[in-house]
């Protein structure tokens, strides 16, 4: 019954952003409740469909659109667990927007763009074709760039917003240039007769898409997946596309919480997710045995987890922080696709997945519980902040909690632990699994992991001391924050605490993904593999190291930081730098390739050449000569026109008996 | 023959004589009423449209009911329903409502019945009671000279088209025996000696020149802006948007048929009129500063892009560019439609601010409407565009399928001159961004001249439709691209 109303998933927030954006002045709280109510509704319907099709459904409705394209819905089990984390995430963010934003003036701005922006999610999320799924993805980015510059007045968000959207935009492009490579090689399919869809089946569905891998081109499908992996890259801020996800810090909290953390910067993971049997398909001419497209995915994402978590060390912005986790986390759901990928098939899907939504909860966690501070204290710098712990202790607990989890504290053997114990520890796993297999280089991926969970660790509680320990370093006095927004904090810290004991009726679901759909992803041959004790235990023992070592050195101050944080240390000014990439994108890319040599030649040529020579000189003035001669035509004498009109009679003759020749 | 298919005319034929009646027994004052009634009225027709289903043949074969007749059908709805829902502000407090509605429920059936017409007498008294009908209108702000001007040219030119017509009838009529379209073709397949006779050719011109006439094309458009110019602007929307359609109506029946039985070679000739007709209405109507000139010869323009349609030669080419010109005389239909509406609404606001302002109309009154009147400058600038043919919009789904089929065409037959004509095209289309932008320009980026206005609902509820038609045709093209082919099927070239 629910999954009769699934198209309203989307059309809630969609009517919800209209509402707000003409009435919102005139409601309460700039019509957030609008928004929240059609969220409510969206999560109800999801979670009604959950419960329908709960195991093995799914639900398929599919409209045409026009030529052979289509509009429709697929809600499968990956669908529909995204759903609900978006849903549900968003939800709680605008309630707690209610609060945060409480004496902004431009409320009906902000809920209209977000709600508008969870439309859009929801959209991506339940497309059944890649090209609804792009639509949906670029309206996304637009909501981003509107809402990361939302304080428009400020020229550093302004600044920010135009990184994200032009960044971003390399990926989408790339995208972009996937789907038009895949149609242009299926519709040769079918006009080959190599591929015959079912009556009712329309070219860019993924089905159809699936059912075109063994006969697309091999060469052609590794471009065309990492082509779609390109436009992941600019999604989810892998390397090198990252600069603008820590810029993007620059708008309200909670965007960053919603859009930068648990959602849209997901959705380039939930792409490769979603079109994962084309990566698996591709040839394995680097590695035997392992898809390239899958290798350049594990690669990427496994030097972006390492290299976002070392940055991450040395920010002082509270938000930056968090931006950088959230770049290095990222990483870990991409390599989860492309290690385990590699080794266990469809399984990583699932692996990846759970990961991405324990992920949603505590980074929203993490992101509200900054928000809460910033809220209070005035400043994003930690270096500021301090001794806050008496003042806030729900902020204060919750974000503990929310930082364990990200650490991946828990108890091996006896599974207790955190939603991020379960979900990384399954991540460093596969990637062990595929060290053992390929044997080699292979374990690179599993020394890039083990050691940005350690720097995860310390980063996180670098940040956690700093903020609510020790001495108050300013002079501001705090206090707690609302119940509107403590609320949303108690209820994401339920989840990421308890999220992880989900994941044995997790990861059979999802593993059903796409058998449901028809698609046969075959695992590494061979026996199981059973890492020894140690392995297991590893992931925690450098959490709950990193914990120590920041303990040691931020809580207790054992240790001098004032010779290692100096601008003398060519390693630290490295980081701080964040290795000198928005100069690199900025400055080189942006102002001198771009602007200084690509834009001022092609200005010239267009001013002084085309416009100057071409348009002005010959095609206008001509134009605008004829204009004038004929405007004198229209005398307005109604005889002239009678003439025209039997000349006109005329001339007809004339052409008729030319054509009749 | 169920007479429910009838329905639509029907109803209007009675609504516009209860109108009428209505009119000598209320007060002037309540006589918005009768708006509300006509708009009640048209709603009704539109949905008897859509919801009966079905073909049939009444009088004699002289009136048929089909997928063809339907779109056009429609097409005239809707523009009168957006003429009407737009009237009751401008012609608020006028004594002469009632024959105002009345002779505009009338042009509506009289459009009506050239869709429907299967023989050469009905399509002319169908063309001759909208085109009365129409005179009138044109000259209804009977104070206001530019207006009786507009009325008169159109009357003197229109009569000498209807003649023209009306010559090339008899003279068909006299080679073959027959007024019935069917007729007329059975004898030329019947007959192929005859088909071959100079004296078709003299016949089919003197058709294609009256129907021209309501087309606008070049050179028989002369009268075209002088009136769109002049008339209340309302009545202009009419004109531009749903009268025109006459025209094309009438042409696809008759030429296509007719042409198809004499075997005469009108693409060469269609294609140099359209071309000249497209470039013509671009080029002219870059140096006016007049909106409503201006929307006139982009009306020309589209007139010529339409007129593609009879272009492609292969049946299967031919057909989908039909479907393509309907498809876009649907879209120019609301655009126009509503481009003329929103035209009306900045004339209220200018006249709102000083009541002795001659040229409501000028370009000069755009500027800063989109901080004056935020939902009608909205609407503008999204129907400018579709006029240029961007997507997602109805402008663009018409112009894509008919340069698609010519192009195709023109890959088939290996002919130069028809990609030729589809790069013309083209070419038009970008030179007509120039002046739609400039409004834009004027819209957006000058600063306003006055206060925000109050848009008075009935222009809002006109706008919105149109708007929801144009954006609506774009995004979701399927249907509307199937009922089109459908209405090209019929001609079955």
């Amino acid at each position: 019954m629910f999954s009769d109303y699934a198209a309203a998933i989307v059309l809630l927030p969609v009517l919800a952003f209209v509402l707000t954006l003409f009435l919102g002045k005139k409601l309460y709280s700039g019509g957030a409740p609008l928004p929240i109510a059609a969220i409510a509704g969206s999560f109800i319907i999801s979670l009604g469909i959950f419960f329908e099709i709960y195991p093995g459904g799914v639900v398929q409705q599919s409209w045409p659109w026009f030529a052979n394209l289509n509009i429709g819905i697929l809600i499968d089990p990956l669908a529909v667990v995204m759903l609900l984390m978006v849903s549900f995430v968003s939800l709680l963010i605008h309630i707690y927007a209610v609060g945060y934003m409480a004496h902004d003036p431009a409320k009906p701005r902000y809920f209209a763009e977000t709600s508008l922006f969870t439309a859009a999610m929801l959209a991506v999320v339940l497309s059944d074709n890649i090209l609804q799924f792009f639509i949906a993805w670029e309206i996304v980015g637009v909501c981003s760039f509107l809402l990361i510059g939302f304080w428009y007045h400020k020229p550093s968000a302004a600044a920010a917003a135009k990184k994200a959207f032009l960044v971003t935009r390399v990926g989408d492009v790339l995208f972009l240039a996937g789907i038009v490579l895949l149609y242009v090689n299926m519709s040769e399919l079918i006009a080959g007769r190599a591929l015959t869809p079912e009556s009712g089946n329309f070219i860019l569905q993924f089905k159809t898409m699936f059912e075109a891998i063994p006969y697309i081109d091999s060469g052609q499908l590794t471009l065309i997946t990492l082509l779609f992996f390109g436009g992941a890259i600019g999604k989810s801020g892998q390397f090198p596309l990252h600069g603008w996800l820590p810029d993007a810090m620059e708008g309200p909290t909670t965007v960053s919480a919603l859009i930068h953390a648990a959602t849209m910067v997901t959705a380039g993971v939930y792409l490769v997710a979603r079109t994962f049997p084309m990566f698996v398909a591709t040839p394995d001419s680097l590695v035997h045995g392992i898809p390239d497209s899958l290798l350049v995915v594990a690669i990427v994402g496994g030097f972006t987890a390492l290299f976002a978590a070392t940055m991450g060390l040395v920010m002082n912005d509270i938000k930056r922080v968090l931006a950088y986790s959230t770049v290095s986390q990222l990483g870990y759901m991409m390599l989860a696709l492309g290690t385990a990928g590699a080794v266990i098939g469809a399984k990583a899907v699932g692996i990846s997945m759970f990961h991405l939504i324990s992920h949603a909860f505590f980074k929203a966690l993490l992101f509200l519980c900054a928000g809460s501070v910033i809220h209070a204290v005035g400043t994003n710098d930690i270096r500021e902040m301090g001794g806050l712990f008496g003042k806030m202790k729900i902020t204060a607990i919750t974000m503990l909690i929310a930082a364990l989890a990200l650490a991946g504290i828990g108890i091996p053997f006896i599974n207790i632990g955190t939603a991020g114990f379960f979900s990384k520890d399954m991540i460093i796993e596969g990637a062990f699994e595929y060290g053992e297999i390929t044997g080699g280089w292979g374990w690179v991926f599993y020394g890039f992991a083990i050691l940005a969970a350690l720097l995860t660790s310390i980063y996180i509680f670098r940040l956690w001391f700093m903020t609510f320990t020790g001495k108050p370093r300013s002079e501001r006095r705090a206090h707690e924050s609302p119940n509107i927004m403590t609320l949303p904090l108690m209820i994401l810290a339920v989840f990421a605490l308890f999220f992880g004991f989900s994941q044995s009726g997790f990861y059979p679901y999802l593993e059903t993904n796409f058998e449901l759909m028809g698609v046969e992803i075959a695992g590494h041959e061979g026996e199981a593999l059973h890492p020894s004790a140690i392995i297991i235990m590893l992931p925690v023992i450098v959490g709950v190291l990193g914990i120590v070592i920041s303990y040691m050195i931020y809580h207790r101050r054992m240790l001098d930081m004032s010779k290692i944080v100096s601008s003398e240390n060519p390693l630290y000014k490295l980081l701080i730098n964040r290795y000198y990439e928005p100069r690199l994108s900025a400055d080189i890319i942006g102002v001198k390739l771009t602007h200084d040599v690509a834009a001022q030649s092609g200005e010239f040529v267009d001013r002084k050449i085309i416009d100057g020579l071409v348009i002005d000189n010959i095609i206008s003035s001509t134009l605008f000569q004829v204009g004038e001669v004929i405007r004198k035509l229209q005398t307005g004498v109604v005889q002239n026109y009678a003439a025209i009109t039997l000349l006109g009679v005329g001339l007809l003759i004339l052409l008729l008996k030319i054509g009749g020749m | 023959m169920s007479y429910l298919l009838l329905l639509p005319e029907l109803l209007l034929i009675s609504l516009a004589l209860v109108i009428v009646l209505l009119g000598l027994m209320i007060s002037d004052r309540s006589k918005n009423l009768l708006g509300y009634l006509s708009a009640g009225g048209l709603l009704a027709s539109i949905v008897f449209i859509l919801a009966i289903k079905g073909e049939g043949s009444f009088f004699y074969d002289a009136f048929v009911v089909d997928p063809l007749s339907q779109i056009f059908k429609l097409i005239f709805a809707v523009v009168s329903l957006l003429a009407v829902i737009a009237s009751v502000t401008y012609f608020k407090g006028s004594r002469n409502q009632d024959e105002y509605y009345a002779l505009l429920l009338l042009a509506t059936v009289g459009m009506m019945v050239v869709a429907s017409a299967n023989d050469l007498v009905a399509l002319f008294v169908g063309f001759e009671l909208a085109s009365m009908a129409t005179y009138v209108l044109a000259g209804f702000e009977k104070r206001n000279p530019a207006s009786l001007e507009a009325a008169l040219k159109y009357f003197v030119i229109g009569s000498l088209s209807s003649a023209l017509m009306l010559f090339g009838m008899s003279l068909v009529y006299g080679i073959t025996g027959y007024t019935s379209i069917p007729g007329i073709i059975e004898f030329f397949t019947t007959n192929p000696q005859a088909a071959t006779g100079a004296i078709n050719i003299v016949a089919m011109l003197f058709l294609v020149a009256g129907f021209a006439f309501k087309m606008a094309l070049v050179p028989f458009h002369m009268w075209a802006p002088d009136t769109y110019e002049g008339s209340p602007t309302v009545v202009s929307a009419l004109l531009a948007a749903g009268s025109k359609k006459m025209g094309f109506v009438a042409a696809f029946k008759v030429l296509v048929l007719a042409l198809v039985a004499m075997r005469a070679d009108i693409q060469l000739a269609f294609a140099v009129l359209a071309v000249v007709t497209m470039t013509y209405g671009n080029i002219v109507a870059i140096s006016q500063r007049s909106i409503k000139r201006m929307l006139a010869y982009s009306s020309i323009a589209q007139a010529g892009y339409i007129s593609l349609a009879f272009v492609a030669i292969t049946p299967e080419m031919s057909q989908m560019a039909i479907g393509g010109g309907i498809l876009l005389a649907l879209g120019h239909a609301l655009m126009k439609g509503g481009a003329f509406i929103a035209v009306a609404v900045v004339g209220y606001m200018v006249l709102s601010d000083n009541r002795n302002v001659k040229n409501t109309d000028d370009l000069e009154h755009f500027a800063g409407l989109g901080k004056r009147a935020p939902i009608t400058a909205f609407a503008m600038l999204v129907f400018l565009l579709a006029l240029a043919g961007i997507p997602p919009s109805a402008g663009f789904i018409g112009k894509f399928v008919i340069f698609y089929s010519i192009t195709v065409d023109a890959v088939i037959q290996a002919s130069g001159w028809m990609l030729f004509i589809v790069i013309v095209a083209i070419l038009n289309s970008a030179l007509s961004i120039y002046y739609y932008a400039r409004v834009i320009r004027y819209m957006y980026v000058l600063p306003p001249a006055g206060e925000r206005i109050k848009e008075p609902t009935p222009y809002v509820v006109a706008i919105v439709l149109a708007l929801i038609g144009t954006i609506g045709i774009g995004v979701y093209p399927e249907p509307f691209i199937q009922m089109a082919m459908d209405a090209a099927k019929v001609l079955g070239v």
